[in-house]
């Protein structure tokens, strides 16, 4: 079915974008910016300091390790001085009345200080839990009853439909990683598509080698290509992930390395269909890219951006894996690439049920591959006129090769 | 190989492009097709690479005791009119992923392009990206793309447009060989003085329509049945005195004792120097011929005027 010119065409395509080099570099760089950030916010965070509260003397509030509160004697117009010109404290804390509009409480709370800092919302946390022991103190409430209030509802879940697998299962997060790994392939592609196929239009190399590979061939050739870059960006990205569940494992939890949770029959089924689903969206970009004559002033390169909506859809029903979007978008071949492994991971299917949607998506890639092809030779036909979306509509009615 | 298109049209809208359009081409030969801009000439070459098909008409190609009914890809080599390649490669992984999609392997690929490089004298500068190369060198690169597989039939859309005439020359060399190698070769182009040079067989087209069509020898004859006779003499003369000795002639004069006589079909040139000796010693006499380009810029005019009526 795949010529050897599309494998050709396909490898071309694949190492015109594969530079091991540059991409080892941005790893590098993404590298050094993390460690940037970290080390930045490492030096600035403020919670390592320590600060000063000037506090009424009647404020009960014990120090902490990252707030002193002093009790000074002087009058208050006399700290806000000295937290104004010596800095003497951070901040000025004063209990005034409250106010009529705030009845439930007896007094409001005010932090007098030069400007807003990061440190005075851990105050804040400080000065609530104060708060929050002086009411259980003055209900004459324990510290277990105390716990229990601030305890939320442990709602236990049973479900009757034994097909559901349950709610966080690991497989789940397989179905999620899935879902973002495809997000960053066919971004991938989505670029690559574009440049490549216009590109071409553009330096008149199509001309040529349309006297060389049918407009099928080559077509072919750049869906593979593409599709191959789009899966070692997934592949990439998978290690990047398994690197630092490693790292996390052995380095933050000392527990080693477990993947015991991996759920092999799940991962079987849901490559496959990761793999077709690449392999679907390139054909769709690759048809749109192939209707453009100029990317500069054609507005049709953002519906390729439609490659992401099956991702999107599925991530938004995920918590309702039974439901009928999910089982909808699970048969729909423009989605079903998507939403299947997803609903394989969270119920018990029948294995028939992603078998016939795997068998309909590849029936649609077969359909979309020759539409594509069909496209890229109409539009070629045209020179330098872009085709309409009805012309386009009308060639995916056709069933005409040329 | 052997190419024969029969009263092939083309319609683009409301633009005919192509019509009534038939000519043969033998195996070896270079075919030349001629015209101005918008004359039809890419049209055909369009249809002939099989990215259009005629509305009507037949591509007939036999090779090697097959037949088929349009130009099978790997019996072609194409540079099209509007060409280009890779320029952030270099010219071998270019011409190299070409040959490869032309089905060569890659030490036949390498061993077919050390030797054109040679010949367009590249060969040091392989490792090169394109984008680094001059126009001509481009050109020649694309020339060499088209005919690294050594294919049947080549088709050349203005091969020498952007070429220096040194350049030009080479393209006219390298033409040669390919004729040489039993290549046949359709082109078109707007240099005259190299499609004089080189081609077998020529279509002059305006408009869609064939106007002439032949060898060389035989456009001439269709074009310029017309001869001229430069002759020198050893005292002035007036053309006055001149169109009194040969009356109904057509007379330009060049110098003071050189002149052009223009003979139509049915005055003889022995006649006229006959007649011209009685009155005056020449020093020379030249029979002149139109060259394909006054053939051309006369076979147009002559086009309009018939349009035009």
């Amino acid at each position: 079915m795949i010529s050897r010119q599309s494998i050709i065409v396909a490898r071309w395509e694949f190492l015109r974008f594969f530079k091991w080099k540059q991409q080892l570099i941005s790893y590098l760089v993404m590298m050094a910016i993390m460690a940037a950030v970290a080390l930045w916010s490492y030096f600035t965070d403020e919670s390592r300091s320590v600060y000063r509260i000037a506090v009424p003397a009647e404020f009960n509030i014990s120090n902490t390790g990252q707030f002193q509160f002093q009790r000074p004697t002087i009058a208050l117009a006399e700290q806000l001085a000295q937290l104004k010109d010596a800095q003497t404290w951070h901040g000025v804390l004063t209990l005034e009345p409250a106010s009529a509009e705030d009845s439930a409480a007896e007094h409001s709370v005010v932090l007098h200080t030069l400007a807003a800092k990061k440190w005075q919302q851990q105050l804040q946390t400080e000065l609530t839990r104060h708060f929050r022991q002086q009411y259980a103190t003055e209900l004459n409430l324990s510290p277990a009853q105390l716990a229990q209030l601030e305890q939320p509802l442990a709602l236990e879940y049973a479900y009757l439909d034994q097909s559901f697998k349950g709610k966080d299962t690991p497989e789940k997060m397989i179905a999620l990683a899935v879902l973002i790994l495809l997000f960053i392939g066919l971004s991938t592609a989505f670029g690559q598509v574009l440049l490549s196929i216009t590109g071409e239009k553009q330096q008149r190399v199509t001309e040529q080698l349309y006297a060389i590979v049918t407009p099928q061939q080559w077509m072919d050739g750049k869906v593979l290509g593409h599709s191959l870059s789009a899966m070692k960006a997934m592949l990439t990205s998978a290690l990047v992930m398994l690197l630092v569940f490693i790292v996390v494992s052995v380095v933050v939890r000392d527990d080693g390395v477990n993947l015991s949770w991996l759920n092999w029959g799940v991962l079987a089924w849901l490559l496959p269909f990761a793999l077709l689903g690449v392999l679907l969206s390139a054909c769709f970009m690759g048809a749109i890219a192939a209707s453009i004559d100029d990317p500069n002033t054609s507005g049709k390169g953002a519906v390729m951006m439609i490659t992401w909506l099956p991702m999107l859809f599925t991530y938004l029903v995920i918590d309702s894996p039974t439901g009928n979007a999910m089982t909808i978008l699970s048969w729909l071949p423009l989605t079903s690439f998507a939403a299947m492994p997803v609903r394989l991971a969270m119920v018990d299917l029948a294995w028939w049920q992603p078998a016939l949607s795997m068998l309909i998506l590849l029936a649609t890639l077969y359909w979309l591959r020759r539409l594509a092809g069909r496209i890229f030779l109409r539009g070629m036909q045209m020179y330098g006129k872009e085709p309409s979306w009805g012309q386009i509509v009308g060639w995916a009615l056709s069933n005409k090769a040329d | 190989m052997q190419l024969i298109v029969t009263a092939i049209n083309k319609d683009y809208a409301n633009i005919s492009a192509v019509r009534n359009v038939s000519f043969q081409i033998n195996s070896g030969d270079i075919f030349a097709l001629l015209g101005p801009n918008g004359a039809g000439k890419s049209s055909i070459i369009r249809m002939l690479v099989g990215m259009t098909r005629p509305d009507s008409g037949s591509i007939m190609v036999s090779y090697q005791h097959e037949h088929y009914d349009h130009v099978p890809r790997r019996l072609l080599g194409y540079l099209p009119e509007d060409r280009g390649l890779y320029p952030d490669k270099s010219i071998e992984k270019n011409l190299l992923y070409l040959a490869q999609l032309h089905g060569l392997s890659k030490p036949k690929a390498l061993q077919e392009m050390a030797h054109w490089l040679d010949i367009f004298e590249l060969t040091d500068r392989r490792h090169e990206d394109l984008k680094q190369l001059s126009k001509g060198n481009q050109q020649k690169v694309q020339l060499i793309a088209a005919v690294l597989h050594r294919p049947a039939l080549v088709i050349l859309d203005e091969p020498f447009s952007g070429l220096d005439p040194l350049n030009q020359e080479k393209v006219v060399e390298f033409l040669k060989a390919l004729k040489a190698q039993g290549m046949t070769v359709i082109l078109s182009a707007h240099q005259m003085a190299m499609v004089e040079k080189l081609a077998d067989h020529m279509l002059l087209m305006a408009q869609g329509r064939v106007i002439l069509a032949g060898t060389l020898a035989t456009i001439k004859q269709q074009a310029a049945p017309q001869r001229q006779i430069q002759i020198s003499c050893t005292e002035p003369v007036t053309i006055g005195q001149l169109q009194q000795w040969l009356p109904g002639l057509s007379i330009e004069q060049q110098h003071a004792t050189r002149f052009l006589l223009k003979l139509n079909a049915e005055q003889r040139v022995s006649a006229t120097l006959q007649q011209l000796l009685q009155h005056l010693e020449l020093t020379q006499v030249e029979m002149q011929t139109a060259d394909l380009h006054q053939l051309y810029l006369s076979a147009m005019a002559q086009h309009q005027l018939t349009e035009q009526a």
